[in-house]
């Protein structure tokens, strides 16, 4: 959280995109910047590779006006998802207001998923940050892919814990739920940071969830 | 409610001063003040040189990717960076251990000339905000004060 300059009556949240390699975490920022209204945005701003991988971090700079009398800054980063890139991972999240974790729901990836959203709550806690205490959203993206997990598999999986997270099935590509889970971790922090610090009403209340195996495994079984 | 922390009019008019008279006598376009997490905290100077919000992201990078660079030959962290352009340059100096100053400049000074301004400039800024965190305002504002439409939309 930074200083609000009260002269220029700015308040700066950092909302960070976070999840395993190739998961879509900058196709989110691509189709947000694609789309929103260019009065209300900056430049996207890519440091990646040759092969148009992230190499240090994507960043969005989004302006509303969502609190009375402020202009509301929403920063957007994302971090590079391979795992050699821990440290630079540890830097983006520095003065992190807000989290979007973006699962890949191919079942191959499951275990990049759980590993991802482990070290996630690794590098908050070296911040002093409970990950049940920052303002978080899951992303099930790439629902369009035909050799996905059920969302019941991928709930269980990632969200299956005391303070569950509001989750959102995902295309990235063509931007299904992408504004959706923009616009629910956003409300989440803000009221985080207001005097009634209800959460919204959106988010999803706690039930059991079943577990169905994944069909790879009863193949092989 | 988490209060977020406020620097009040009083308090701006002090760091512009102290912001201004460093540009005056350094002959530097911008100068911006920014905490390591990329986040602007106040900005003197000709605005129009550049994305202020974009250049604080990248200044806050560059100087958090340097300091693994300065551990390498036994420094906590390097406490200024000076990037040199064709026509404009940059230079950034560490402030305090959570915040940066960003000067950029053109033809009309030295990088000599900035770096020796600056540590006074940063100085005074650490002074100021010392205190703000010692025990300065707060922002606070309720769930009514938060609009209830979508803050985004897909256009």
């Amino acid at each position: 959280m930074s200083i609000i300059n009260y002269a220029s009556r700015e308040i700066q949240f950092k909302i960070v995109y976070y999840g395993p390699a190739l998961c879509g975490k900058t196709t989110n920022l691509s189709y947000i910047h694609q789309r929103i209204n260019p009065q209300n945005r900056g430049d996207l701003v890519s440091l990646a590779t040759a092969a148009d991988r992230t190499l240090f971090f994507d960043f969005l700079p989004l302006n509303a006006v969502v609190i009375k009398g402020f202009v509301t800054k929403f920063q957007l980063y994302t971090v590079p998802g391979q795992v050699i890139y821990n440290a630079t991972r540890q830097l983006v999240l520095r003065s992190v207001d807000g989290v979007v974790f973006v699962a890949d729901s191919q079942w191959e990836k499951m275990e990049e998923n759980v590993e991802s959203f482990k070290n996630l709550e690794e590098n908050l806690a070296k911040q002093n940050i409970s990950i049940d205490e920052i303002p978080l959203v899951l992303q099930y993206n790439k629902r369009d892919l035909t050799n996905i997990a059920p969302i019941n598999y991928m709930e269980y999986v990632l969200n299956n814990r005391k303070k569950r997270f509001q989750s959102f099935e995902v295309i990235s590509s063509t931007g299904q739920n992408v504004f959706a889970a923009l616009n629910a971790v956003s409300q989440i922090l803000l009221h985080k940071f207001s005097k009634q610090s209800d959460v919204p009403s959106t988010v999803a209340p706690p039930v059991a969830i079943p577990v169905e195996p994944p069909p790879q495994k009863q193949a092989s079984a | 409610m988490n209060a977020i922390p406020v620097l009040t009019i009083d308090d701006v008019a002090t760091l512009d001063g102290v912001l201004a008279d460093f540009l005056k006598k350094s002959e530097a376009d911008l100068t911006v003040v920014i905490d390591k997490g990329g986040n602007v905290i106040s900005q003197y100077g000709d605005h129009n040189v550049t994305d202020v919000t974009i250049i604080a992201a990248l200044a806050a990078g560059s100087f958090a990717a340097t300091c693994e660079l300065a551990r390498r030959i036994g420094e906590v962290e390097f406490n200024a960076l000076y990037h040199q352009g064709n026509g404009s340059h940059m230079f950034m100096n560490s402030v305090d251990d959570d915040t940066i100053m960003i000067t950029v400049f053109g033809q009309k000074t030295t990088v000599g000339l900035v770096r020796f301004y600056s540590t006074a400039a940063a100085t005074g800024v650490a002074n100021l905000l010392k205190s703000l965190r010692r025990g300065g305002h707060g922002l606070e504002f309720t769930a009514a004060d938060i609009s209830a439409a979508p803050i985004f939309s897909d256009s």
